[in-house]
């Protein structure tokens, strides 16, 4: 770690006006991946308080379960499998970014980007044809309510990977300027590691 | 005209709001039509619609996402610190990036909803000074009671300790600002947002929402569409809270001082390093409950319907769950206020510093163990109520703890018994009585007893505001000096104490009594016996009311024309009182190196940090260890 005992009044972008002082970093972990991470405690609690709602509503109340006819399960897993390819599409820009390799950079964030979408369209596609709503009953409003919330994020995730998009094409993403993607990107990795375990619950369970 | 609404700011968020309601008016009536719901048009579907969108509009009119959008849109950002700093008072009704201006916005916000807050109680009170009915009806007075205890928790308590922080914890963990200011800005601005739309309840058709600030589901999906305004208003304070708490961390993990160990940190930075945890890790969990609320009322889910196979009880759990450590959200930042402010006063080093750290981080623990204290006459499993109340008494322990240390840090102190350490002190007597009333309340039997009595009303209000409040007068009492380098009126300090602290006893303490009587709390009328209890109660609550006035005079006025503070009017180690008052801009001109403990008052040439262009020993510069 480099010594800040007098740092130079300068500001962030180097400027020669007067900013603030560089502050000192005390610790190895960057302020913008630690501040992702914390958010997605955040999420992972709100997630866990509609497993809370999916457990009172199944185990406590005993709800029949699953909702309607059967869940389409083997839908259901194709499309995770989709979303799972696009966690190493992701992982894959991440890297091409810190070789500089911004046509693999451009290809990956594209076809992360588009498997994502496609996710969300089969989605969309189950929801209309499961033959229930969420009015039906207490199970079909946690069925709702649990993919929805996870289809809210990967609305979110899609429209951070949109911004990465943007400048990784305006070329302002490169080994040394990479944060813009590696965020949206450890984001991403979240959304697609709930699924697993909204899955999981909801249609295998 | 044309360029003002271009620009950041008022104009530009009031024509974007206008833009926001024609959008989800537009969006309402679009949805209807595609899926073929009569009416097309709906008043209450676009109502609720708007509270949801049109906050966004309004505060991406006052410029709270410019910088992101422009870097979203891969544009070059420049960050030249043009929105940092207040030249003048208009500076602080517009978008800043300052931690130091954004500290004292949401302290002043805060105190607004305080004194509105307040008038709710005075009605409250005025009201129930005589059995029968005064003034309100009692759906009114449902009302009055919910928007008060929602105002002075969401707006007041918990914010403005985010305030007082903002300002402070920076400057004492020596960082130039907070770790995201435009993160930190937009917490700010989702604040007035979440107190007008609560205030507007009133008048949504149908009257406010009025099922209390705990807003138990099935009551509150069932209630006219007031209570969506609380439902939709606490959606924005609770993302306020996570953004700042969040901010908190980062800023404290990543942004202290060289020199700057976890245990050189002053408590009041440890203080908010837990609660911040406890936010992000509960607060979501009060999001979750209201947004299946929301979904039940607008969508017509069936979470906590018992016909289609919902469970009631659910929305209790999953809201305990938050609105417990929520309790210690509004505690914790006052704990580390007080030991600043006693160590300082009575120039002693804190007594068990280590223990006051862990006994902090043993509440954020335990704090997630207790919630269904709460729900011990709910009708849940009855097995739950035993381990929770053994836990309950067990979370009385760190609690403790930190009430022996601060005892034991008075003991043979050199006290000054000036304003800030009056409050300090009323703090821990009073704090104690509603610990006290507490275990008492953890347990099973006696809990079943006054249930939804005036017991519970008295020990709330001993904690939060013998507790809570006390701390954030000793506050804003102890920072005002820095914060306005101006010094406030002693002796209008000491008689705010003493007319507070006396009039608040006469408030609360009868209330355990005629509580334990069996007078209910949250009905407009009660029997006969409880008269002259009540009025007393009634005329010593308006003193206490009448006492804030004084506080609000010492403010103004001592800001505007009081003397000349300096930059360390206590003599205090820490770093916010070795620079000028109120600080520079950037705080710094350069980082100080932090070379001791923070509270070695007593201990000849203690120091707890130096300046590399004050102090020029060699070794204060060189010697510290970036780690």
């Amino acid at each position: 770690m480099e010594a800040a005992s007098i740092p130079s009044p300068a500001s962030h972008d180097g400027d020669s006006h007067h900013g603030p002082p560089i502050a000192n970093q005390s610790s190895r972990v960057n302020s913008e991946v630690l501040g992702i991470l914390l958010f997605i405690i955040s999420e992972m609690m709100l997630f866990g308080a509609f497993f809370a709602a999916y457990f009172f509503i199944r185990v406590v109340s005993a709800d029949d379960w699953p909702p309607g006819e059967g869940l389409p399960v083997a839908v259901a897993a194709i499309n995770a499998a989709i979303l799972l390819s696009s966690s190493v599409t992701m992982h894959w820009t991440d890297v091409s970014a810190k070789r500089d390799n911004q046509l693999a950079m451009r290809a990956g964030i594209v076809t992360t980007f588009l498997l994502g979408s496609t996710f969300l369209f089969i989605q969309i596609n189950e929801y209309l044809h499961l033959g229930f709503t969420p009015k039906t009953s207490a199970s079909a409003s946690v069925f709702y309510g649990l993919t929805g919330l996870h289809g809210a994020h990967v609305v979110i995730g899609l429209l951070l990977l949109w911004m990465s998009a943007v400048r990784i094409f305006k070329g302002r993403v490169g080994p040394k300027n990479h944060r813009g993607l590696e965020v949206p990107g450890i984001y991403w990795h979240f959304v697609d590691a709930m699924w697993i375990v909204v899955f999981t619950t909801i249609y295998v369970l | 005209m044309a360029a003002k609404i271009r620009q950041p700011g008022w104009y530009r968020a009031l024509a974007f709001s206008i833009l926001g309601v024609l959008v989800c008016l537009a969006l309402s009536t679009g949805l209807r039509a595609a899926f073929a719901v009569e009416p097309v048009y709906d008043s209450t579907s676009v109502l609720q619609i708007s509270l949801l969108m049109v906050p966004l509009f309004f505060l991406g009119g006052i410029g709270c996402f410019d910088y992101w959008l422009r870097w979203a849109s891969g544009r070059t950002v420049v960050d030249d610190h043009a929105d940092h700093g207040a030249k003048s008072w208009r500076d602080y009704f517009k978008v800043n990036t300052d931690h130091k201006v954004i500290g004292i916005q949401y302290i002043c916000v805060s105190f607004v909803f305080m004194f509105i807050g307040g008038l709710m109680a005075m009605l409250v009170r005025a009201e129930l000074a005589a059995p029968g009915r005064q003034f309100v009806d009692p759906n009114t007075f449902n009302g009055i009671f919910s928007i008060h205890a929602t105002l002075l928790i969401f707006l007041f308590v918990i914010p403005i300790f985010a305030g007082i922080a903002n300002y402070v914890l920076p400057l004492m963990i020596g960082a130039p600002d907070m770790a995201f200011p435009r993160l930190n800005a937009l917490s700010f601005w989702m604040l007035p947002v979440a107190g007008v739309m609560m205030l507007l309840s009133f008048l949504a058709p149908g009257g406010s929402f009025a099922a209390g600030w705990t807003a138990y589901a099935p009551l509150s999906v069932d209630a006219p569409i007031g209570q969506a305004f609380f439902t939709i208003a606490v959606q924005f304070a609770g993302a306020s809270s996570i953004a700042t708490a969040l901010n908190f961390l980062v800023t404290i993990i990543t942004m202290r001082a060289p020199g700057m160990t976890f245990f050189r940190m002053p408590l009041l930075v440890w203080a908010n390093f837990s609660t911040s945890l406890l936010v992000v890790i509960a607060t979501p969990f009060i999001a979750a409950s209201q947004f299946m609320v929301i979904l039940d009322r607008a969508l017509g889910f069936n979470f906590f319907n018992p016909a289609n196979g919902g469970d009631v009880l659910m929305y209790q759990h999953v809201f305990w769950f938050y609105s417990h450590p929520a309790v210690y959200i509004m505690m914790l930042p006052g704990f580390g206020i007080i030991s600043e402010v006693l160590a300082t006063r009575a120039r002693k080093p804190i007594f068990g510093y280590r223990m006051m750290a862990f006994s902090l981080l043993a509440i954020v623990l335990l704090g997630f163990t207790v919630w269904a204290h709460h729900m011990f006459v709910s009708g849940m499993s009855d097995w739950i109520r035993i381990p929770m109340m053994i836990t309950t008494a067990i979370i009385a322990i760190p609690t403790g703890i930190k009430i022996f240390s601060w005892v034991a840090t008075l003991w043979r102190g050199v006290l000054k018994m000036d304003t800030p350490m009056l409050w300090a002190v009323g703090f821990i007597a009073m704090f104690t009585l509603g610990g006290i009333s507490g275990v008492m309340l953890a347990m099973v039997p006696l809990d079943i007893h006054v249930s939804d009595t005036y017991f519970i009303v008295a020990h709330i209000h001993y904690v939060l505001f013998g507790g809570s409040l006390f701390t954030i007068f000793a506050g804003i009492y102890f920072w005002f000096p820095k914060m306005t380098g101006r010094m406030f009126n002693e002796r209008l300090g000491k008689i705010h104490f003493w007319l507070t602290f006396i009039f608040f006893n006469v408030t609360f303490a009868p209330m355990h009594l005629i509580g334990v009587q069996g007078m209910p709390r949250r009905v407009s009328d009660y029997a006969e016996q409880f008269a002259t209890w009540n009025m007393i109660i009634s005329i010593a609550s308006f003193v206490v009311g009448l006492s804030s006035l004084i506080f609000l005079y010492n403010m103004i006025v001592s800001w505007r024309t009081g003397p000349e503070a300096g930059p360390n009017p206590w003599n205090s180690l820490t770093i916010e009182w070795q620079v000028s008052s109120p600080p520079p801009i950037f705080n710094f001109d350069a980082i100080p190196s932090v070379v001791g403990g923070p509270y070695e008052y007593g201990v000849p040439g203690a120091v707890h940090a130096v300046f590399a262009d004050s102090k020029p020993e060699p070794v204060a510069v060189g010697a510290s260890e970036a780690d």
